[in-house]
């Protein structure tokens, strides 16, 4: 009577999301910084963000062509590396740049722990932290937006700095730290052109309002839990709270932390990578504190303008130090041996 | 009075898959197929297998006992049609793979339908001792009839060691497409609470309450005006649970009703409380008052791929081929026939399986339903998501274990609390890299029952 019928392990329906769909929906949920980041910097966004895909693509369809796996690509993951790549990267980095980092990213970042789901750093992190440290130069070359005259004044009306024609947020905040002349040239005024992104800086960080928007539709479709967001800008605001009390005219106010520099990009698409994150609530809420902490730390007292990357990387490692930490306890209690 | 629907009572965890009730939730109880043929199955319960009371060509009557065993855990096995008996032989088994089954002939004329129980009017459960309820559950081989299939005597009869207060009858039917347990508390109401009643006095519990999830408001009416107008309905109250998966499960019930947790590897008597099946404390109100054994329950044939699904009165041992036909065959799109709901139930290969003490649902489902899950999608590797872990009633780390379980590390897996799985399958359901987390943990567990019986 019946000719074709399975036979399987329980249960025998599922909810309709795959690795691909979780990947799609990061992707959706980058697009309002990449739009963003289209409208400032014009063709060269359109350059680095298909440059970036493109070669992340690629590397990993070598990589599984030369270790004779399955290709893999159709979870759409490398994509998702490209354009995070990108959006971290200055704007106006030449081509063969963003080709060597996302090669970088994917080859030894990825496929040589064995893919997607094995990997122990954040790819992504892993190619821009290779670019950062091989030329320094060219990625500490910023451009300011497109929509910004060249030639306006560096000294704004009320002899403050303006906050646009800087290289970037994070660089003349560092500069005001190591000068101790915050207050003079900082202003509130400065904090819009931060929200909307009319300032200098990563491809897709200068805008917080296109991440937050992003970062919303991620908690909304429930493709990211709030734990690692609201930790790490808890702990980035905690820091920068306490360090703006300590001494206000040479530290920056909190809130200008958490708009600027990839603080956001981080928080909603970089820490909360599933793979490299904790799997438990507890551990992700203490990856998070860990990440915005870390950052905060370079950023007030470190060297570099900029920690996200740092931090995500040094939080990945911990990362299964974090998951066992918190080993999930069954509800009734441990069992009586 | 008015009645609480709206259920107030949950656990953490647990997935929300569709309820797909509505195929078989108008589909009053009818008589079931009348079968020439009858394979009843010598072990369908937990513990010690039957021993077969009748040899080959011998005559048996509706109701005599056919298997039985002197072992505690046991529950005896009872023809349900007049007959002869064909063979006694292995049949394929729908949890043990394959098992000794009674082959009865039906006799031509032999009414395969038994008449249907009527509570008497004058009917008190202060008749009845404790040791008589007892007798009469053990005599009349009722076991859970919600799908473990452990012995009711057992579970109910008194233990001086783990005294109960607190019987928790379970009507959640929280898997999907079933509507068995459902259409009995619509149907039979007073046998319910009687079978309530004698449960009660047989266990010696103080408080009974009646579990239903709160997608059924029909049956929380139902059994809550029964009650209000039974003598002695205090003591029992309906506890109106919220709509979600795996709710029915004994040790989420309790967690969600009394608010106290099972002892991981315990089971529920050790904080005092029982849960017994709505269907099984029908099959008590039977057999204690007219004497009736097990020998027919309501199966719930139902899916997208079958002609006409409804709920069927069916003699234990009837084969879902039989049933399935009964029921106007299969549509061509029928992927996989499933003994119980898709959440939890077993696919079947063979369809002479028959139909046991603890079948409630033949679910035939299509390729479309199972489609989006276990055809059209690529397993990838784990992305660590940890959704697995949100939705796991029991607090474990199913994909933690799982994968200890592939790479054959039976420890790794016991270290992260393989044995307290509940089995629900939650976390399967959830994986977004389609990965078969209930089964790698299943196959974990009789790795890890293999290794303690060399051991031994």
């Amino acid at each position: 009577m019946l000719k074709d019928i399975r036979v399987s392990c329980a249960p025998h329906i599922s909810q309709p999301l795959s690795t691909r769909s979780v990947m799609i929906d990061v992707i959706i949920g980058l697009a309002p910084a990449m739009a963003v980041a289209g409208y400032y910097f014009r063709i060269h966004a359109a350059i680095l963000l298909a440059t970036c895909i493109i070669s992340c693509v690629t590397t990993e369809w070598l990589c599984n062509r030369i270790r004779k796996k399955p290709n893999s690509l159709d979870d759409f993951s490398a994509v998702v590396t490209g354009i995070i790549l990108a959006l971290s990267l200055p704007p106006k980095l030449p081509v063969w740049t963003a080709v060597v980092g996302s090669v970088f990213a994917v080859a030894i970042g990825k496929m040589v722990f064995g893919g997607l789901g094995a990997n122990i750093f954040n790819p992504a992190m892993a190619g821009r932290t290779f670019l950062s440290a091989s030329f320094g130069l060219l990625m500490t070359t910023w451009t300011v937006p497109a929509t910004i005259n060249p030639s306006m004044p560096a000294v704004a009306q009320d002899n403050t700095l303006n906050a646009r024609t800087q290289a970037t947020p994070l660089a003349w905040s560092k500069l005001a730290i190591k000068n101790r002349l915050g207050a003079d040239i900082y202003s509130e005024e400065q904090f819009t052109p931060a929200l909307i992104g009319e300032v200098g800086g990563s491809l897709g960080e200068t805008s917080a309002i296109a991440l937050l928007l992003g970062g919303l539709y991620l908690l909304i479709r429930k493709t990211i839990s709030y734990h690692i967001p609201a930790a790490v800008l808890s702990a980035a605001f905690v820091f920068g709270g306490i360090a703006y009390l300590i001494d206000s005219y040479v530290y920056v106010q909190p809130f200008f932390h958490l708009a600027g520099g990839g603080m956001l990009l981080c928080a909603f698409f970089i820490a909360t990578d599933p793979v490299t994150a904790p799997l438990t609530r507890r551990g992700m809420w203490l990856f998070g504190l860990g990440v915005g902490a870390v950052t905060m730390l370079i950023r007030i007292v470190g060297e570099y303008p900029e920690g996200v990357m740092f931090s995500v990387l040094l939080m990945n490692a911990v990362t299964p130090l974090i998951d066992r930490l918190f080993k999930r306890i069954p509800a009734g209690g441990k069992p009586a041996l | 009075m008015s009645v609480q629907l709206r259920g107030r009572f949950s656990f953490p965890g647990g997935v929300h898959p569709p309820e797909k009730k509505q195929l078989t939730c108008e589909s009053s109880i009818q008589p079931g197929p009348a079968a020439d043929e009858v394979a009843v199955m010598l072990s369908q319960h937990l513990g010690a297998v039957c021993n077969p009371l009748v040899n080959k060509a011998d005559a048996v009557q509706a109701g005599q006992k056919i298997g039985d065993r002197d072992a505690f855990v046991s529950a005896p096995v009872h023809s349900p049609v007049n007959g002869k008996v064909r063979e006694i032989a292995l049949r394929s088994h729908p949890v043990i793979g394959r098992g000794l089954a009674v082959v009865i002939e039906a006799l031509p004329n032999s009414p395969t339908q038994r008449s249907r129980f009527t509570l008497p009017a004058d009917f008190d459960e202060g008749k009845y001792s404790a040791e008589q309820i007892c007798q009469a559950i053990r005599e009349a081989g009722i076991v859970g009839m919600g799908g473990a299939g452990f012995p009711t005597q057992v579970k109910i009869g008194p233990n001086p060691k783990l005294p109960k207060e607190t019987l928790i009858v379970n009507g959640c039917e929280c898997e999907p497409y079933i509507t068995c347990d459902y259409r009995i508390m619509l149907e039979w109401t007073s046998q319910i609470i009687a079978g309530v009643k004698l449960a009660r006095r047989a266990s010696g519990c103080s408080r009974a309450f009646v579990a239903i999830e709160d997608n059924k408001p029909q049956a929380i009416e139902a059994i809550s005006h029964a009650l209000e107008n039974s003598a002695d309905g205090d003591g029992i109250s309906v506890a109106p649970v919220k709509t979600k998966y795996p709710q029915g499960g004994e040790r989420q019930l309790i967690r969600a009703i009394l608010k106290r947790h099972v002892p991981t590897g315990g089971i529920p008597p050790m904080i005092g409380v029982v849960v017994l099946n709505v269907a099984t404390a029908a099959a008590i109100a039977e057999a204690v008052v007219s004497g009736q054994p097990l020998t027919h329950r309501v199966v719930t044939v139902t899916g997208e791929a079958i002609a006409r699904p409804g709920n069927y009165y069916v003699p234990i041992g009837t084969s879902v081929e039989d049933l399935i036909e009964f029921c106007g065959g299969v549509t061509e799109k029928c992927a996989k026939v499933v003994l119980g709901g898709p959440m939890m139930g077993i696919a079947i290969a063979d369809l002479t399986t028959p139909v046991t003490k603890t079948t409630n649902a033949v679910t035939v489902l299509t390729k479309d339903q199972i489609g989006s899950a276990k055809f059209a999608r690529r397993q990838t590797a784990c992305i660590r998501c940890g959704r697995c872990l949100e939705v796991c009633p029991e607090n474990l780390s199913p994909t933690k274990i799982a994968h200890a379980v592939k790479h054959n590390l039976i420890d790794v897996a016991e270290g992260y609390f393989m044995s307290a799985c509940i089995q629900c399958g939650c976390c399967s359901y959830v994986c977004p890299a389609n990965i078969e987390l209930a089964g790698h943990i299943k196959t974990g567990k009789i790795f890890l029952a293999r290794q303690k019986k060399k051991m031994a």
